[in-house]
C-alpha cells in the first residue's frame, strides 16, 4: 500500500508540473493560471496531509517515537529513575555473544520457514478445494477462517486442552485409536517447537487462503477451458494456468507469512512461554523477558533492534525479488 | 518537493510533540491529600482484593487520605516495569519479599527509616524481609508465610498408607497415588505430585527451594557480600536428583506440570488430578470450598536424606513505598496503619479466603483469636522454626531465574545429568555473584 500511494502522490506532482509548459501558447493567462494552479495543488497537498494526520499522529506517537527511543537505549544501560547510563555496543556484544539468544534466533528461523511454508501450503489447498460461488462453499470458508479471527488467548486456551499430554488428553485419545502415543506434545523438549508450528499453521493458513482465493478469483476462467479443450489433466491445469496466474499472489502471501513468523511471540508467550527447557524459545519472547523480567530494557532493546534489521532486510529482498520478476 | 517538506515538517512536529509528552516533570510537588494509587499482586474480582480495599477504605476513613486499590495479577512486575518506564509509578505497591533488590537497583523504592517508623519495634525480625543486601530498610513488611504439603487424605486412607514421614515414604505415596486408582473412577487418571514447573517469574525455583533446604542444600552459602554457589555440592545434587526422579523415573508428577503456572496447577489438586500439592496456606480457603476441607491434610515436608531438619521457604509480602510520589507523607501512613494490630487483623480475613495476610508480622496480633484454625497454626510453626529466607544478594531475580530455567530442563529432558548441569548453573550463579558484587 505505501508504495502504491507514494506513487498516486507522485503522480499527482508530476501533472501539477508538467501541466503549465504545455499550455506556453496562451501567454496573457499564464501567470494566474500558474499562481491559480499551484495554489491549487498547495490545497490539495494539504487536504491529503490533513487527512493523514490523525493516522500519521499516531503511527508517530506509539511507533515511531518508541522506535527511536528503542535505538537510543539500545546504546544504554536504562534506568528509567538513575538515569541511563552510556554503554556503546555492550548491548550488542552481550546479545550476541549471548547462546540463549542465538539459539532462539535459530528456533525463530526454523519456525518463520516451516509455518510460512506449511500455511502457504494448506492455505493454498484449502483454496483450491473451496473456490467458487455455491452458498454452502461460502458458508465452510467461513468455518475455515474462523481461526484467524478467533483471539490468540482462547485458541492458545484450546490447544492446551488438546495437548493435554496424557493418555486421556483429546489428541492423545485420538492418536491411541491406531495405537499410537501418548505424545508429551508442549511438554517435551523434542515435540514442543513442532507442536506450537502445528497451531501457528492451523491458525495462519486460513488467512493465506483468503489471499489465495481472491488471486484465483482474477484467473482468466477462458484459460482453463482453453486448457481443456487442448487435453490437459487436472494437474497440467494446476501447474501450467493456475500456478503462473498466481506468481503476484506468491509474492505477497510469502512476504506477510514470513514477517508474520519472524516476529512470532503471542503463541508462544501462551503455549509455553519458551518452554521446557528453552527448546521453544524465539526471539521476541527471550526480548520481552529480557527486558520485563529481567529489567534489563537495555540489552532487549538491542535485540529487538537486531530481529527489526532482519526484518527490513527480508523485506528489502523481497520486494525487490517481486519488481526483477515484474 | 513540496510534498516531501511537508511530511518532513509534519513528521518533525508530530515527534517533538511525543517528545514532549514523554518527558514530564520528574519531581512532583509534596500534596498530603493527594489519592494513593495502591497496587497489589492479587487476582482482580478475589475476595482477596476485597479486602485490600476494605483496608484502604479504613485507611482513609481514618486518616482522610483518599486511597485506590488496583489488583493485578498475571505480569505483576512487567506491568510495573512499563509503568516505571512511563516514570508514571503507583505510590503504594504490595508485592513478593523477594523483590526489594530488584526494585533498589532499579531506583523506584525509596527507603524507609525505622527510628521515625509508628510501631516499628512490634515489627521485630520481621524488619529482615525487607532489608537489602546494603543494609538499608526499603519497603514495609506486610505479610509472612511459610509452605507445607497438601495431601489428598481420602486418597491416603483409600491406598492405606500412612503420614508421609521421609521422601521415600512420599516416593511411595506418590506412585501409590498414580497406580493404584486412590479415586475409584477405574480409570488411571491419578497421579502424585502437582508442581507448577514453569519457568515464568521463576516459579519452579521458587516451589523447589523448600525440597532443596529440606535436604540440606543450598542455592549459595556465604554471607552477605561474600557469597559462592552452593547449587552443585552433594545435598543439593540429591535433592535435584529427587526432582528428576518424581518426572523422569516414577512418572508420579500430573501431566502438563512442566508448563503450568500455579494459577493452572492450583485446579490440578482441587480437580482430583493430582494428590500431593506443596503449597502455601493461602490455598487452603480455596480448596476447602472446591474441595473440602475433609479431603485433605496440611504436612510439613518431612527432611530430606541427607538433611538434619524440616525446612520451609519463607517469604511473604512487603509494603514498598514508591518514587516519584506526590505525597510521601501519605504512603507512610499507610504502611503504619497496615502493620498496625488494627491493619494486620483486618488483613488476615478470619478463616476466610480474603485473607491478604498470611502471617501477621505485628506481633502484638494474637493470631488464634483471629483464626481458628489449626492448619494456620502448623503453618505458623514452620515460619517460625524452620524458614529460609532467599539470600540477600543485591538482585535475586536472575538467580531464581536461571535457577528455574536449569531445573526445568532437568525435569524435561530426562536424558540431561544432574550434576553436569548443576556445575553449568553454578558457573552462572559465579557470573552473576561478580556481576553484582556480592561475590566472595
Amino acid at each position: 500500500m505505501p508504495a502504491g500511494g507514494c506513487r498516486s502522490v507522485r503522480a499527482v506532482m508530476t501533472i501539477a508540473t508538467t501541466a503549465p509548459a504545455q499550455e506556453g501558447a496562451s501567454a496573457p493567462e499564464r501567470p494566474a493560471r500558474r499562481r491559480m494552479r499551484a495554489l491549487d495543488s498547495v490545497r490539495r497537498h494539504y487536504s491529503a496531509w490533513l487527512f493523514l494526520a490523525p493516522a500519521l499522529i499516531l503511527f508517530a506517537l506509539f511507533k515511531f517515537v518508541p522506535m527511536i527511543r528503542a535505538i537510543s537505549m539500545s546504546f544504554k544501560n536504562v534506568r528509567p529513575y538513575l538515569g541511563d547510563q552510556w554503554v556503546g555496543l555492550d548491548n550488542y556484544r552481550s546479545v550476541l555473544t549471548d547462546s540463549s539468544f542465538l539459539s532462539a534466533c535459530w528456533h525463530t528461523a526454523v519456525i518463520a520457514v516451516a509455518q510460512t511454508g506449511g500455511s502457504m501450503l494448506v492455505g493454498l489447498v484449502l483454496a483450491l478445494l473451496l473456490e467458487g460461488t455455491a452458498r454452502h462453499l461460502w458458508i465452510v470458508r467461513t468455518a475455515v477462517f474462523l481461526p484467524t479471527v478467533t483471539a490468540m488467548a482462547v485458541v492458545a486456551a484450546l490447544w492446551r486442552i488438546i495437548y493435554y499430554p496424557a493418555a486421556d488428553g483429546a489428541l492423545n485419545s485420538v492418536l491411541g485409536w491406531f495405537g499410537l502415543g501418548p505424545s508429551q506434545y508442549l511438554d517435551s523438549p523434542h515435540t514442543a517447537l513442532i507442536s506450537v508450528l502445528g497451531v501457528g499453521i492451523w491458525r495462519s493458513a486460513p488467512y493465506d487462503m483468503m489471499i489465495f482465493l481472491a488471486g484465483l478469483a482474477g484467473v482468466d476462467r477462458t484459460l482453463y477451458e482453453a486448457a481443456e479443450v487442448d487435453g490437459a489433466s487436472i494437474w497440467q491445469r494446476l501447474t501450467k494456468v493456475t500456478f503462473p496466474a498466481l506468481r503476484p499472489v506468491f509474492g505477497i502471501v510469502l512476504t506477510l507469512a514470513a514477517i508474520r513468523g519472524l516476529r512470532v511471540f503471542t503463541e508462544i508467550y501462551l503455549l509455553t512461554n519458551g518452554g521446557p527447557s528453552g527448546s521453544t524459545e524465539v526471539v521476541m519472547t527471550l526480548v520481552y523477558k529480557l527486558g520485563l523480567e529481567r529489567n534489563e530494557l537495555g540489552v532487549a532493546s538491542a535485540g529487538a533492534m537486531i530481529l527489526l534489521v532482519a526484518t527490513i532486510v527480508l523485506t528489502l529482498i523481497a520486494q525487490s525479488r517481486r519488481r526483477r520478476a515484474r | 518537493m513540496a510534498g516531501r517538506r511537508a511530511l518532513a515538517v509534519a513528521v518533525a512536529a508530530v515527534i517533538a510533540a511525543g517528545g514532549l509528552v514523554a518527558c514530564g516533570s520528574d519531581k512532583p510537588k509534596a500534596d498530603a491529600k493527594a489519592e494513593l494509587q495502591i497496587w497489589v499482586r492479587k487476582p482482580p474480582g478475589s475476595n482477596t482484593e476485597k479486602t485490600d480495599i476494605q483496608l484502604a477504605a479504613k485507611f482513609t476513613a481514618e486518616t482522610g487520605i483518599p486511597a485506590k486499590v488496583t489488583a493485578l495479577f498475571d505480569d505483576f512486575e512487567t506491568k510495573l516495569q512499563q509503568a516505571a518506564a512511563q516514570k508514571h509509578l503507583p505510590d503504594i505497591v504490595i508485592n513478593d519479599t523477594d523483590q526489594v533488590g530488584t526494585l533498589v537497583k532499579q531506583g523506584i523504592v525509596t527507603p524507609v527509616d525505622k527510628s521515625t517508623f509508628t510501631g516499628a519495634a512490634d515489627l521485630g525480625s520481621a524488619w529482615q524481609s525487607a532489608t537489602a543486601s546494603d543494609g538499608k530498610i526499603y519497603g514495609v513488611p506486610f505479610s509472612l508465610q511459610s509452605y507445607a504439603l497438601l495431601i489428598r487424605k481420602d486418597w491416603r486412607t483409600k491406598v492405606g498408607l500412612p503420614e508421609p514421614k521421609s521422601w521415600a515414604d512420599l516416593d511411595a505415596l506418590a506412585k501409590a497415588f498414580t497406580t493404584r486408582d486412590p479415586d475409584g473412577d477405574g480409570k488411571a487418571d491419578t497421579y502424585g505430585y502437582v508442581i507448577p514447573g514453569s519457568t515464568k517469574r521463576g516459579y519452579l525455583s521458587w516451589y523447589f527451594s523448600t525440597w532443596l533446604w529440606s535436604n540440606g542444600g543450598d542455592f549459595l552459602s556465604g554471607k552477605p557480600g561474600a557469597y559462592t554457589p552452593a547449587i552443585n555440592n552433594a545435598q543439593s545434587v540429591a535433592a535435584v536428583d529427587e526432582l528428576k526422579k518424581q518426572f523422569c523415573t516414577d512418572k508420579t508428577v500430573v501431566p502438563g506440570s512442566i508448563t503450568a503456572q500455579t494459577t493452572d496447577a492450583h485446579p490440578l489438586f482441587e480437580s482430583g488430578k493430582g494428590g500431593i500439592y506443596l503449597t502455601g496456606p493461602y490455598n487452603m480457603a480455596r480448596f476447602d470450598k472446591n474441595l473440602g476441607k475433609d479431603k485433605y491434610e496440611v504436612l510439613a515436608l518431612p527432611a530430606g536424606p541427607d538433611g538434619t531438619a524440616p525446612a520451609t521457604l519463607g517469604e511473604g509480602e512487603n509494603i514498598y513505598l514508591m518514587a516519584g510520589s506526590k505525597n510521601p507523607a501519605g504512603q507512610l501512613k499507610f504502611a503504619e496503619f497496615a502493620t498496625s494490630v488494627e491493619g494486620q487483623t483486618l488483613g488476615m480475613a478470619g478463616n476466610t479466603d480474603g485473607n491478604v495476610v498470611r502471617s501477621p508480622v505485628n506481633s502484638k496480633v494474637n493470631t488464634d483469636s483471629v483464626r481458628n484454625d489449626p492448619r494456620w497454626t502448623l503453618f505458623g510453626q514452620l515460619l517460625q522454626q524452620d524458614a529460609h529466607y532467599a539470600p540477600a544478594v543485591p538482585d535475586w531475580s536472575p538467580f531464581r531465574q536461571d535457577s528455574a530455567d536449569t531445573l526445568n530442563a532437568i525435569a524435561s529432558n530426562c536424558s540431561l545429568d544432574v550434576k553436569t548441569q548443576l556445575d553449568k548453573l553454578a558457573g552462572t550463579f559465579n557470573d552473576e555473584l561478580s556481576k553484582q558484587g556480592a561475590k566472595a
